[in-house]
Formats: C-alpha cells, structure tokens, sequence
C-alpha cells in the first residue's frame, strides 16, 4: 500500500492537486471569514462560526471532493493507464490507495481550515476561551460528512470515464444539501442526501432573531447532536465503499 | 461555413447526456425554493419578484457557473482527446469559427436552461397560488439578460478551457468565478465584472432593480466581453501548439 500511495503520489507530480485544493480552502476561508464583526459578532464568535460554517463547508468540500477526485482519477483514464496499473497491482488496493491519497489531501484542508478559524477568532479578539471541545465536534461533523461525500465522488470518477458526469452528478447533490440546509421544517430531506449532512450534525442554532429587532434578543444555544443520524451516516460511508469498490473492481477497464 | 461548423459540434455531441443536467439541475430550486417561499410566506412579501429570488439565488452564484464550465470544459476535452485539435486545425476553416461556434453551442444550453427556469418559475407561482399578475414582460427580461451574461462566462470558461488542458481546472476557476460574482455585486461592480453579468442579469438578487438599473450599459458590456474573449480565444488557437 505504501508503495502505491508513493506511486500516487509521483503521478501527482507537477499536477498541482493539492495547490488547487488549497487555492479552493483560501477562498473558502475569504468568504467565511470576510464580514464587518459588530459587537454581537465579537461576543458570540466562536459559537457564530459554529452556527455559519458547516453552511460554508456544505458549498465548498463537496466541490473540492468533485475537483480531487477527479484530476486523480481522470489522469488513470486518459490513454487507458488503468490497463497498466493493474497488471502491477489488484484492483481494490488501487481503490483503496486512490481513496487514501484523496482523502488525505481533504482531510489536510479540513484540518488547516479549522485550525485557521481558531486562530482568526482569537485575533479578533472573540470573547472567551475558544470551546475547544465543541471545535473538536465541529470538526467531527464535518471530516466524516466530507467522507461520505469523498467516497461517492471517488466511486462515480473511477467508474465514468466521462468525467463531465461525475461533475454534474457532484454539483447536483451540492445543490440539494445546500437548499435541505434551508427547509429545517422539512429535516428528512437534509438526511436523505449525504451533502445535507452539515445540515444534519450542525449543533448550533440562532434563536431570538427578528425582522424588526434584529439581533437585539438573538442568542445562539447548542441543540441536541443527532448521533443516530451520525452513525447511520458512517454506515452510509461503508456501505457507500464496499459497493464501490466491489463496482470497480468488477468493472472492465 | 459557420452553420457547418455548428453541426458539426452538434455531431461531437450526440449521444452525449451532458445537456440533461440542464434540465434537472433548476428542478432542484423550483422545488427547495417555492418551499421555501411557501415556509416563509410572512416575510417575502414581494410576491412573484420573491419567488424569484428563492428560484435563482444560489443557481446564478454558484451552481449555474459551475454546470457551464463544466460544459464548455468538455466541448473543448472532446478536441484534446485522440488529438483531434489536429483534425480540426487541419480543416479550412477560420480558427475564430471554431470558437465561435462552440461559443453558440454552449450559448443554446444556456438558452434552454434559461427559459426552463422561466417555466418552472411559473408553474411554481401558479402552485403556491400567487395573486398579483404575472410579471411576464420582466421574465422575459431576465430570461434574455441571464442569457446574455451567460454567454459571456461561456466564452471566458471557453478560453480558459482552451488554454488549461486539464478537466477539474477550469471547473475549478467558475466555483471561484462565480463567488467572486458574489463579491463584485455585492460592491456595486456586477455590471462590469464578467461572472457577475449572469446575476445582475437575471437580477436574482433583488428583481425590483431591473426597471430602475436599465440595460443599454450592460448590454454593451456583454458584447464588449464577448467580442474580446473571442479575439483572444481565436488568438490561444493560433498560437496553440497542437
């Protein structure tokens, strides 16, 4: 395996993989971060970022998984390498290598969005200590959606060789988690769609927010985390990668 | 030689499902928005323009840049496969056609996709029962105007797919396009910024403004993007080593 992850990553050479992903989570933290913090904001920021950002990281990690996936499994299509691959290697190592290597650049972006929100809160000066444990779910809760969505994108890239496909398919699931993360009336809808998963674990809620009033009586409370759905959702991602992968590996290439 | 060259694009296309996800792809805001709406009927007031709103608010920023850089990356993949930028520069054809009618057949799904949104806007209104009269002369509007910006992110991501071989790249570049749309209507610039056209076009943000803003400038815009990515583009093509 470990000889695999090297050969993938000797391919990735000069393809600036993780230079794009990294591009993609600097706009991603531009966009979350960006904004004129009132004295409600400077009070409340860490639990506001808490509330916002699994809505920011609904749009931009399903779109980074589509993009990396894509570029590491696009580059096996063109002129039929997979062919090659597989007389060195099994199938499913090839899977799994791939998956690793994916991943990891996703889980490297994850981990430098979440430390860089940290450090942007207490440069701000948020009041208060930063709650770490509530962070480290937050964290939680949006590695294991992010997976979810990974193993998905990685699955439909190594399956179509038609690329645009799988970009289509990508986009499409992005746009449904977004809008679940809109219809809280409606909860099965974000549960029925992995890209609504941040919707799902998201553990934070306003409350007190009028039209009139504003932020005047606003507060943010922690809800109730829904662990049956975050288990079911790691069921999802094994069920999501033996189907995979038994996909793949029966698949003529 | 141009309506050959447009058949010919149709040719390299058949078969291909791409153009599906144009139709089911508004579906998703036709019926998450009018939901929406419909939860929060209190607070949007404005009718017909808030349906509006609910329908194309996410699609003009992100998903609608996102599906045509999707598109145009793969009519210009369909070139870099098999070498077939050799067959086609061989041909005695104009470089500056070529691009213009991959322009044109990404131009038409934008179209399509464009009147379809109009359409599910409307039964959408007409379900979630709607009092005040349709503002048909202002969906036409925003339908040709959405277009119109549409067309000129299509030539952008059109050149830039013609110059980065690579598929997932210029994806990439409409994601950030279309956020930087976000950020240039949101300074006041979307008239002049070119992921921004589409948006202010289809005034997604807030339709009320289209009759006050009028459209002499930003239709001059649009062209002024247009012929210009087209110069470019046919001058990338000449200069390409195939």
């Amino acid at each position: 395996m470990i000889k695999l992850l090297k050969c993938e990553y000797k391919k990735t050479r000069r393809k600036y993989i993780l230079f794009t992903a990294l591009l993609i989570t600097i706009i991603q933290l531009c966009w979350a971060l960006y904004g004129n913090y009132t004295e409600f904001s400077i009070k409340n920021g860490w639990m506001m970022f808490l509330y916002q950002l699994p809505l920011v990281n609904a749009i931009f990690m399903p779109l980074l998984s589509i993009i990396v996936s894509s570029r590491l499994c696009d580059m096996e299509h063109k002129g039929s390498m997979f062919r090659k691959i597989l007389v060195i290697a099994e199938k499913g190592k090839i899977y799994d290598a791939k998956l690793i290597y994916g991943f990891s650049i996703i889980f490297f972006c994850n981990i430098l969005n979440w430390c860089v929100t940290i450090i942007f809160g207490y440069i701000k000066g948020f009041s208060g200590d930063v709650p770490i444990i509530l962070y480290l779910l937050y964290l939680l809760f949006t590695v294991v959606p992010t997976f979810a969505v990974y193993i998905f994108q990685h699955t439909i890239s190594l399956l179509f060789k038609n690329q645009a496909i799988t970009f289509f398919a990508g986009v499409i699931g992005t746009f449904c988690g977004l809008f679940s993360m809109f219809l809280p009336q409606i909860p099965i809808l974000r549960k029925s769609f992995i890209w609504g998963y941040y919707g799902v674990l998201q553990f934070v809620g306003l409350f007190g927010w009028t039209k009139e009033e504003r932020y005047l009586n606003a507060y943010f409370e922690i809800m109730d985390i829904d662990w049956i759905f975050f288990t079911i959702l790691i069921a999802i991602c094994i069920v999501m990668y033996v189907i995979g992968k038994k996909l793949f590996c029966g698949k003529e290439v | 030689m141009l309506i050959k060259l447009l058949k010919a694009e149709r040719l390299k296309l058949k078969r291909s499902p791409i153009w599906l996800a144009f139709l089911i792809m508004p579906i998703i805001p036709a019926i998450l928005g009018t939901l929406n709406y419909s939860a929060n009927i209190e607070l949007l007031k404005s009718e017909w323009y808030s349906l509006w709103t609910q329908h194309t608010l996410f699609t003009c920023y992100f998903f609608l840049p996102i599906m045509i850089g999707i598109y145009c990356a793969y009519i210009m993949r369909i070139e870099y496969n098999n070498h077939n930028w050799n067959k086609v520069f061989t041909m005695p054809v104009n470089r500056m056609m070529i691009f213009i009618s991959k322009l044109i057949t990404s131009s038409s799904i934008i179209l399509i996709s464009e009147i379809w949104i109009c359409i599910l806007f409307i039964i959408s209104g007409i379900i979630v029962d709607i009092q005040a009269v349709l503002p048909l002369k202002s969906i036409l509007i925003w339908c040709l105007f959405g277009t119109l910006g549409g067309i000129v992110m299509a030539a952008v991501q059109l050149t830039f797919s013609l110059y980065i071989k690579s598929f997932a790249i210029p994806v990439g570049i409409a994601l950030v396009g279309g956020i930087s749309g976000l950020a240039f209507l949101a300074k006041n610039f979307g008239h002049i910024w070119p992921y921004s056209l589409m948006a202010y076009g289809m005034n997604s943000n807030s339709p009320q403004k289209i009759i006050e803003s009028g459209y002499i400038l930003f239709m001059f815009i649009c062209i002024v993007y247009i012929i210009a990515f087209i110069l470019i583009g046919s001058f990338i093509m000449s200069k390409k080593n195939i």
